[in-house]
């Protein structure tokens, strides 16, 4: 196997002998951490821009867990990263993640309760029209 | 951490699943639907997960995420009214103006986080190229040994004993914290989710919220008298 991958990292560190195309080609057929964290960046904006856009609160909520969820996979990218370098803390990854899973468990647990008790007494589930606290 | 052959191509496929079915979450105008959609992204991350040899935090994403959160979701989709979005009355998104800035800072960000990650990661790559070799060369050696079910990319991990020990070592308060949080959050959302019958039965209003309350719902005095 390692005599397979050396090879690999020359090639991905030698970007001048190599043209832009080629160097896509080689990013594809083997993606590496930068493509998780990349993916991972898309997941994200993706989650931001569902909670700035959308008026339905149910739909923010659930952007909310997206953009934890690219949090988890940044985690687990590292996690295997630190893994492949030989650190011994590599697994603390894994573990953040089990927490991050509990807390956004929590959370929707709260938010959905939240958006019940709210619907009982405004009948709207519309975030421009909850503005109690507006002046 | 390089993925080879088939764990690449399986890797674009779950990626590519995960960010469409995200977009769609967030365009869909059924709120049914988005749901729907992000169970696919999430499973299709936890697939992520386990090509990253994590197989134990893939479980955990669909037992929880999958079977917990969202059906909770769709439970309290079913409970509020969404029938004027899904006839398409009701705009669904937030007005234009704010709808273009966030997308336009959306892909600035986007722009912004790629061009940082490759540089950031070129550095990274040329700093850990040798621990990187030799830590392979030396896995590679004791894989030598094993059984060909044991080895390579059909291995079977030890990720989730190396996980279950490093949370009871390493992460065990923690860990106590994040059960008492769970018990806080069901007891907060019992409490948030109450009607005001339930908390006149359980001699738990305010009076003055009672007497409103008994002014529209005659029946509400019933259970107030049955308390004294």
């Amino acid at each position: 196997m390692s005599s397979l991958l050396t090879p690999i990292f020359a090639l991905l560190l030698q970007d001048e002998s190599l043209g832009w195309l080629q160097r896509i080609g080689l990013g594809l057929k083997h993606p590496d951490l930068s493509k998780f964290l990349v993916i991972g960046a898309l997941l994200f904006i993706i989650g931001v821009a569902g909670v700035l856009t959308r008026r339905n609160i149910i739909v923010i909520f659930m952007s909310i867990e997206l953009i934890l969820n690219a949090a988890n996979l940044n985690f687990i990218a590292f996690s295997r990263y630190l893994h492949d370098t030989g650190s011994p803390s590599a697994v603390a990854g894994q573990v953040f993640t089990v927490f991050i899973i509990v807390v956004a468990a929590a959370e929707a647990a709260i938010g959905l309760g939240i958006v019940i008790a709210l619907y009982r007494n405004k009948e709207t589930i519309w975030a421009d029209e909850i503005d109690l606290l507006k002046w | 951490m390089v993925l080879n052959g088939w764990e690449a191509v399986f890797f674009w496929v779950f990626s590519v699943a995960a960010l469409v079915a995200g977009l769609l979450t967030i365009m869909a105008r059924n709120a049914v639907h988005s749901a729907l959609f992000l169970i696919s992204s999430l499973v299709s991350v936890a697939a992520l997960f386990i090509l990253l040899g994590a197989e134990f935090i893939a479980g955990v994403q669909i037992l929880v995420y999958v079977g917990g959160v969202m059906v909770l979701f769709l439970f309290v989709i079913m409970l509020v009214n969404v029938g004027a979005e899904e006839r398409g009355r009701e705009p669904i998104f937030n007005h234009t103006a704010q709808v273009t800035a966030a997308v336009i800072f959306g892909l600035l960000l986007a722009g912004g986080l790629v061009y940082a990650l490759n540089q950031g990661y070129k550095g990274m790559q040329a700093s850990d190229r040798d621990k990187i070799a030799a830590i392979t060369d030396r896995r590679e050696a004791e894989q030598q040994n094993m059984p060909s079910a044991a080895t390579g990319t059909f291995r079977i991990t030890k990720d989730t004993e190396r996980v279950g020990g490093s949370l009871y070592r390493y992460a065990s308060l923690p860990f106590e914290i994040a059960s008492v949080l769970l018990l806080v959050a069901i007891i907060g959302s019992v409490m948030l989710a109450r009607t005001v019958k339930q908390e006149a039965s359980a001699d738990d209003v305010d009076p003055e919220v009672l007497k409103e309350a008994i002014a529209a719902e005659p029946e509400l005095a019933k259970l107030e008298s049955a308390n004294e």
